[in-house]
């Protein structure tokens, strides 16, 4: 009785600074943004007011869509290049790589970057890809191009480039931890009843490994979709993503309110692809494990 | 109204307490200015110590949009700020600065009265800002890459000029492009006009190499060769260029530059109203007008102290000997209740 009580009390000790945390820091400034949104922009500031005007202007001046399904556009391509680079690496560490030594050396080659800030990750690609950067003096004395080419930075494609660099440890590491708890007794036994290599990959290993993809899918996207230095550093004039129109809705046009419903607007997108995955990795275990 | 807003501030700051944890301690003798890099130059500011007792802390601002937000989101960080002339109108209007008591200002009367007397520091009889530094957004160009001068803002829609074009991304970019569709009333433009110049920029994008946000960013891209011809804080830039050994030429087009001019305002409810006039004193003195010539390449406000420490060649180079040069600028007004459309448009180029 005593003890239950007890751990009860410690349970609610331990529980009680990340409750205050997530109070204090997550559901507070939301619930602020929330209110902001309603209110209504009037000059010098904005003031108090309940009505829906920010969220029809997100719906009727065309260009909060576009930069919207920029965002998307660009945050899909950084996944699915981040998916094609770390899935194979993933692989050929797991299945390939038998000295434990090399695996973990490997290994921290794609996390240690973390380490390092992601301003200056990001920045380092502006001296590789500029015209005068570190690319194009190696085309230019390789023969490969005449003179040097600006079309490696400020653009999208440069954009794409440094956000999967930037990203992509996220979806090594779940496909990673995932392809190594399938037991290899399962390809074993796909390969004894007769399956080629091939067949075992595309019926066993890939379809286990689901979880781990959809976790580095959903992080690399959410994370790209956040992004606003990339298009600072790298991008070109069509680079602006839809944080970057929330920064100066709430620095340059002073309209707190119109930024309030764009942040959350972005919220709820967020929020639905997490939940999809959710799904998703739900209907992945009740299948296959 | 006052009211309403003093109400709104009060809110915002308890948000930001909260936000922030804590709330940073007035002290007495402490000045923490907000305000453009080389503003509180050490060469101004130790003397001023020395000989004031008064310590300041200075906090860089990248742009003029960051002087409003970091206000509304709490006082009692701030004494002093340095906002650009289009920007301080906002800030009066919402009651986020004081006025100035200008007698306590000793060199007052020496400042160009054209600034003295602008809309953007002046207020129902009251006065809300000292007038510090001044200048043009010029034009500027890799002078090797051209033959023939460029004269005109014409040249930043030369598609020969592919990929070598850059433009500051601020709403300026649309007077700009205002002023090359003929539209000269920049500051007023209608929605036609707006929706023109929006046009213009748009058709102009393909050239562009990348829209630079900050000093730094634009000097970086001439440097790497990315751009050739932009506009520029006239004499901020093409110096520190120079110092890195690259020639670029400033020009006024023949559509006419912008004008800018800083003012120091005093942040309402400020502790240190004492340190705040002697910083603000020193500040159009020799000592501080010299200061910003020296570091920032810019023009002072008060041409009475400039003669007395510039050298006659300095003098000259930063036309404070010209007043019609002065008279020529555009200088940059308040937009109003307009900002958000102006804003607006400046997003939606982007946005295509």
């Amino acid at each position: 009785m005593r003890l239950a009580t007890r751990n009860r009390l410690s349970s609610g000790g331990v529980l009680s600074l990340p409750l205050v945390w997530t109070f204090l820091f997550l559901f507070i400034p939301y619930a602020i943004l929330f209110i902001y949104s309603f209110w209504e922009k009037k000059f010098p500031t904005f003031v108090p007011a309940f009505q829906f005007g920010n969220y029809l202007e997100l719906m009727v001046d065309p260009q909060y869509v576009r930069v919207l399904l920029r965002t998307i556009k660009i945050a899909g391509l950084v996944s699915l290049l981040s998916l094609l680079l770390a899935y194979p690496y993933a692989y050929f560490l797991v299945h390939k790589v038998k000295r434990p030594g090399v695996k973990l050396v490997l290994y921290m080659a794609v996390v240690l970057p973390l380490w390092v800030s992601y301003l200056l990750r990001a920045y380092t690609w502006k001296t590789i890809l500029g015209t005068q950067g570190i690319l194009n003096s190696f085309l230019v004395s390789t023969g490969i191009l005449s003179e040097p080419s600006s079309v490696f930075l400020y653009n999208q494609t440069a954009m794409v480039v440094t956000l999967t660099y930037v990203f992509i440890p996220f979806m090594v590491m779940p496909i990673y931890a995932a392809l190594e708890k399938i037991p290899g007794s399962l390809t074993e036994a796909s390969r004894d009843l007769g399956m080629s290599a091939i067949q075992t990959f595309v019926r066993v290993t890939l379809p286990l490994s689901m979880p781990g993809v959809i976790a580095g899918f959903t992080m690399t996207f959410c994370l790209s979709f956040g992004d606003f230095i990339a298009p600072f550093l790298v991008g070109g004039p069509d680079g602006m993503m839809i944080a970057n129109v929330i920064a100066t809705q709430f620095g340059a046009a002073l309209n707190w309110p119109l930024g309030s419903a764009l942040a959350l607007v972005m919220l709820v997108i967020v929020l639905t692809i997490i939940t999809l995955s959710d799904r998703l990795q739900g209907v992945g275990r009740g299948k296959y494990a | 109204m006052a009211n309403r807003n003093s109400r709104l501030v009060t809110s915002l700051s308890v948000v930001s307490l909260l936000m922030t944890g804590t709330a940073p301690a007035f002290a007495e003798g402490e000045l923490n200015i907000l305000t453009w890099e080389g503003y509180a130059d050490a060469s101004a500011i130790e003397p001023f110590e020395k000989e004031t007792g008064c310590k300041v802390n200075a906090t860089y601002v990248g742009s003029n949009d960051d002087f409003a937000p970091k206000l509304a989101a709490g006082g009692g960080v701030f004494d002093l700020i340095s906002p650009s002339i289009d920007s301080t109108a906002p800030l009066i209007e919402a009651g986020f600065v004081e006025p100035i008591d200008t007698s306590k200002i000793a060199e007052w009367d020496n400042i160009y009265e054209k600034f003295r007397n602008s809309g953007g520091i002046n207020k129902d009889g009251e006065v809300y800002g000292v007038p510090y530094a001044w200048g043009a957004i010029a034009f500027m160009y890799l002078k090797d890459k051209f033959e023939t001068p460029p004269t005109s803002i014409a040249e930043l829609w030369n598609p020969d000029l592919e990929g070598k074009v850059s433009l500051w991304d601020d709403k300026s970019a649309l007077y700009v492009a205002a002023r090359l569709n003929g539209d000269t009333d920049i500051y007023n433009l209608t929605d036609e006009q707006l929706d023109a110049a929006k046009k213009k920029l748009a058709e102009q994008r393909p050239l562009i190499r990348k829209y630079w946000s900050t000093a730094g960013e634009l000097v970086d891209l001439y440097a790497a060769g990315e751009v050739w011809i932009s506009n520029t804080w006239a004499g901020y830039q093409s110096s520190l260029l120079a110092d890195k050994g690259i020639e670029v030429v400033e020009f006024i087009p023949e559509e006419n530059a912008e004008g800018w001019m800083d003012s120091f305002m005093i942040v309402k409810g400020t502790p240190n109203e004492d340190c705040a006039y002697k910083f603000l004193n020193m500040a159009v003195s020799e000592s501080g007008q010299c200061a910003v010539a020296n570091v920032n390449g810019y023009s002072v406000a008060n041409p009475v102290a400039a003669k007395n420490c510039m050298t006659p060649e300095q003098f000259v180079a930063l036309h404070q000997d010209d007043p019609d040069y002065l008279d020529s600028l555009l200088l940059w007004e308040n937009l109003g209740e307009r900002l958000g459309d102006y804003t607006n448009a400046w997003n939606a180029v982007k946005a295509e």
